[in-house]
């Protein structure tokens, strides 16, 4: 391994690190006993979901926690000092100058009354000793280095002057700006759009390097994990259940936790009769930790030691360290095939269900003088169709568009010009289903609220009606009492399932349905959509930015830019020989979960911000981050066309 | 409020699904039960005055008047021999009356206009916040005077009055929780089934704001009762013979030297009904909003 330095490699070694909030439930353990050790130089990522103690691990190593939570114990060792034992005062000195962090959300992390320059010049001065003038000087090389366009002029300006990625990127600048050794970065895209995550990603790698800094990423994405780290730490319920080198993470993985979550992922090559492998169950409720091995309820090849025994890590093949009583883990068990999926034989009619004909919705802006009154261009001329019983995928970047395509559908907005046609009636299941319920309603009056509205039959009629649609949705008839906040993440997903399908509609429209989920309950409700689509012959729009699994479950796809349809096809075909640039560019984007994949693919990340929907350009919208963009593409506007069978693509140098 | 639940589900319902109240954490809540502390004895007193060996509220005694606390007498007597912990108990019922009512009066006139003109907008908003502001401007103790003045005294126009200058402040709240709640995704769910204006503001809307207009309330009570004992100190509110803590403590404001007890004691009695309607809401606050705790 040539990252590694010869002498005393370890840079940072955490030693039976715990973590405690204390509750009015009681003490949480949130991080139970975690040790690992990172080299100078290399980069580590920390897998998990929420509530697997990953972020409160990264945070108890700087004590940045906040209240009620505290370091109970262990020891965090940076080059031999134990971080654990310093003083408050000590420890700000390591923090900034030896050890920098970049979190999730650039905004609330960055200070919104100050200019970029009093956030990033003062802690330069203090901790790299240099002058005022010096210290503005070596802000701005950083600002240039992570790609801030104009940096002398933009380092004068307020955080909210500035877009999402651009935050991200002087977040980065001001960690790297002191030179640390080590940096944590907690989720530091996971607000981000896939491509400006290519960006910083392949920055965050790049720079690293050449400063020679370890770092510590903390994700839920196995993608990213897969391009970018060198070792790989696996956490569930506080505890590290597995870790070694990326290669063999994903090769040969050795605990079940590791297995399934790596298998739940919808490979590049899935089919639409296959069903993903899903984890049963729901991550442990850490207020009420079982006995022994905390993933033993969800596991396939558990035996009875599990139960009594937490299992400890202990040495595999392939450098990994594993932390499960049963050799090989789930390979200790024949594979279980998930059954086959019927799939709808291809209805003969080709009834159209939903028909889209030139959209167009701008939101006017509010000013005093109606000349100063811009329009944001959200929908600009969409047309689009699906057919009886298909299921239409949406992708594209936040602000192309697609979620207000989703609320012109549903009758939410009016249209600013162009028509909706759709035979019955649309419904809709959102992103995040726990704000999508009325919190003083039960499960029952939830999933009744379409029903009671519409008058749909008597009372028993109803009742009858909403048990038939829990147990559909894979739920039992003893949640209906429930209370949403009563119910865990999908469960609350399967509801808003069962209330969409409520009147029998012809169209559900599913926006990001599985973005605010848990990684391992993910498949569970990609297969319960799936199903249903084959047992009842809807027509679903599905709309993420998650193209893998829109790849998984449309049979064709629209690809939006800036409200706009760029390319539109079958599925595969889109996928996998894609005709616009901008398509290409967004699947070049979205990490693969498999790191020999990923080291051969053209990792060239599109350049750029998104340009305003407040003033669009003449020419093609994507000119301006378009790769063969020539003097045609500004000038003159492409328009959606046939090209090959069924594929269309908005753009003059399309094959 | 309707109730139009599934019936499977109206036999395990935990609790009223309107209100939704975390019973069993108020009770447990410390300030609550302070609150109670105070309060469970303050109103089993009034309630049951009557059956209590006192003399009436009225009655007067010229051969016992300026009498030290005794055991005859717990709170003395005044300068017309009338029993002063009769007297308070009698003002307390009208100060929790007026309390009691100014709140109703102010969270239902809240409630609906502070509803229609969140959730409508519009003219109806701007007419309705216009008015608003206008009360706002001026300070509650003046706007109640001046409508004592123009109206009258007594206990109807005093609870009028106070309720006129706290009914602004309940629909600006209504209206701020009802902006919130209406870009909500369930509102959105709501109309995707083409649910009736009436049926979003009724099922999603309202239920969802009771509970901290239920907190303003209950401070809202705290301080009408000090305005009612403001103003008929001040000679505007109840009018003597009839006690009211406020006209108490001002007949008694004259022999402070003298008999101490006669304005002290009642004026303990207004402080701890205060004190703890304010721990009441405080407590009632920590446990509708997790976010309030420590």
């Amino acid at each position: 391994m040539t990252y590694q330095s010869e002498l005393a490699p370890t840079l940072l070694e955490v030693r039976g690190l715990r973590t405690e909030f204390d509750t009015r439930a009681g003490t949480v353990t949130a991080v139970d006993g975690v040790s690992f050790t990172i080299d100078k130089g290399e980069r580590v990522a920390i897998v998990g979901e929420s509530g697997s103690g990953k972020s409160a691990m990264a945070m108890s190593l700087l004590r940045l926690l906040a209240h009620p939570g505290r370091v109970a114990g262990g020891q965090v060792l940076l080059d031999g000092r134990d971080l654990a034992r310093l003083s408050e005062r000590a420890l700000n000195a390591i923090r900034g100058r030896e050890v920098g962090t970049v979190f999730q959300d650039p905004m609330s992390s960055l200070d919104p009354v100050m200019k970029i320059s009093r956030q990033m010049v003062e802690p330069i001065m203090r901790n790299l000793g240099l002058p005022r003038e010096a210290a503005r000087a070596e802000a701005i090389r950083w600002l240039d280095k992570v790609g801030i366009p104009d940096p002398a002029g933009r380092i004068d300006a307020y955080p909210f002057e500035m877009s999402g990625g651009m935050r991200q990127r002087v977040m980065i600048a001001m960690a790297l700006s002191c030179r640390p050794r080590l940096i944590i970065a907690d989720e530091p895209t996971t607000a981000l759009d896939v491509t400006i995550q290519a960006q910083i990603v392949a920055m965050l790698k790049d720079l690293t390097a050449e400063a020679g800094a370890a770092m510590m990423f903390i994700t839920h994405d196995l993608g990213l994990v897969a391009r970018f780290a060198h070792k790989v730490a696996v956490m569930y319920a506080g505890r590290i259940v597995e870790f070694g080198p990326v290669d063999a993470i994903f090769a040969a993985p050795q605990h079940p936790y590791t297995q399934s979550l790596l298998r739940t992922i919808p490979s590049v090559g899935a089919t639409k009769d296959t069903r993903l492998p899903q984890i049963p169950g729901i991550p442990p409720d850490m207020r009420h930790k079982p006995e022994g091995c905390a993933f033993r309820a969800r596991c396939a090849v558990a035996v009875s030691r599990c139960a009594v025994d937490v299992p400890d890590l202990t040495a595999r093949t392939g450098d990994l360290v594993a932390a499960c009583w049963v050799e090989g883990g789930l390979r200790a068990a024949p594979k279980a095939l998930e059954p086959r999926r019927r799939v709808a034989a291809p209805l003969d009619d080709t009834r159209v269900t939903v028909e889209i004909n030139n959209l167009v919705k701008h939101f006017e802006g509010r000013a005093f003088l109606p000349r100063n009154r811009r329009a944001v261009r959200a929908v600009n001329g969409v047309s689009l169709r699906v057919r009886k019983g298909d299921t239409l995928g949406i992708v594209g970047e936040s602000g192309c568009g697609k979620s207000t395509v989703a609320r012109l559908l549903l009758g939410l907005e009016q249209p600013t010009s162009g028509e909706i046609f759709i035979e019955g009636l649309a419904q809709m299941v959102f992103q995040d289903p726990f704000s999508s319920f009325n919190p003083k309603m039960t499960i029952a009056r939830i999933i009744d609220e379409p029903l009671a509205v519409q008058n749909w039959g008597d009372r028993p009629a109803r009742a009858e009606r909403v048990e038939q649609l829990i147990t559909q949705v894979g739920l039992e008839p003893a949640h209906l009492a429930r209370y949403p906040s009563q119910l865990s993440g999908g469960q609350r997903q399967r509801v808003a399932i069962a209330r969409a399908l409520a009147l029998n509609p012809s169209v559900v429209v599913a926006d990001e349905p599985t973005s605010a989920l848990d990684v391992s309950v993910r498949a569970q409700i990609i297969n319960l959509l799936a199903d249903l689509k084959a047992e009842l012959g809807i027509s679903f729009v599905f709309i993420s930015h998650d193209l893998l699994t829109v790849r998984y479950i449309s049979d064709r796809i629209a690809v939006m830019y800036l409200g706009e349809v760029v390319e539109y096809g079958p599925a595969e075909d889109v996928f996998d020989r894609p005709m616009h640039p901008y398509t290409r560019a967004l699947i070049d984007a979205v990490p693969i979960p498999d790191p020999r994949l990923e080291a051969a693919r053209s990792n060239a990340p599109l350049r750029g911000d998104l340009p305003s929907p407040l003033d669009l350009p003449v020419g093609c919208v994507f000119a301006s981050r378009c790769p063969m963009a020539t003097e045609l593409c500004r000038t003159d506007k492409p328009v959606l066309k046939k090209y090959r069978h069924s594929q269309e693509a908005a753009c003059h140098y399309a094959k | 409020m309707a109730n139009e639940s599934v019936d499977t589900a109206a036999a395990a319902r935990p609790r009223l699904p309107v209100l939704a109240l975390p019973t069993e954490g108020l009770l447990a809540n410390r300030k609550v039960q302070v609150a109670a502390m105070i309060l469970v004895p303050i109103l089993a007193l009034t309630a049951f005055a009557p059956l209590l060996p006192l003399q009436a509220p009225l009655e007067t005694n010229l051969r016992a008047i300026m009498q030290a606390p005794s055991i005859e007498h717990p709170f003395g007597t005044d300068r017309m021999g009338r029993d002063v912990l009769a007297r308070t108990l009698a003002g307390v019922k009208v100060s929790l009356l007026v309390g009691f009512s100014v709140a109703s009066i102010a969270l239902v006139a809240g409630m609906v206009l502070g509803t229609l003109a969140g959730f409508f907008g519009g003219v109806i908003d701007r007419v309705v916040m216009t008015v608003v502001d206008i009360f706002l401007a001026f300070p509650s103790l003046l706007l109640a005077i001046g409508l004592v003045a123009i109206v009258g005294t007594g206990l109807i126009p005093v609870i009028t009055a106070i309720a006129m200058a706290d009914v602004p402040r309940f629909i600006r709240l209504q209206r701020s929780q009802v902006l919130s709640l209406r870009s909500r995704p369930f509102i959105d769910a709501a109309r995707t089934v083409r649910a009736s204006k009436g049926w979003m503001m009724t099922r999603h809307i309202i239920p969802n704001t009771v509970a901290p207009m239920l907190v303003a309330g209950s401070i809202a009570s705290a301080n009408a009762i000090l305005v009612e004992a403001s103003l008929s100190f001040l000679g505007l509110g109840i009018m003597p013979p009839a006690p009211s803590l406020g006209n108490i403590i001002r007949d008694g404001q004259t022999y402070l030297q003298e008999a101490w007890w006669i304005s002290t004691l009642p004026g303990i009695v207004i402080l701890l009904i205060a004190f703890a309607l304010h721990f009441l809401s405080d407590g009632a606050r920590e446990e509708l909003d997790p976010r309030a705790r420590k």
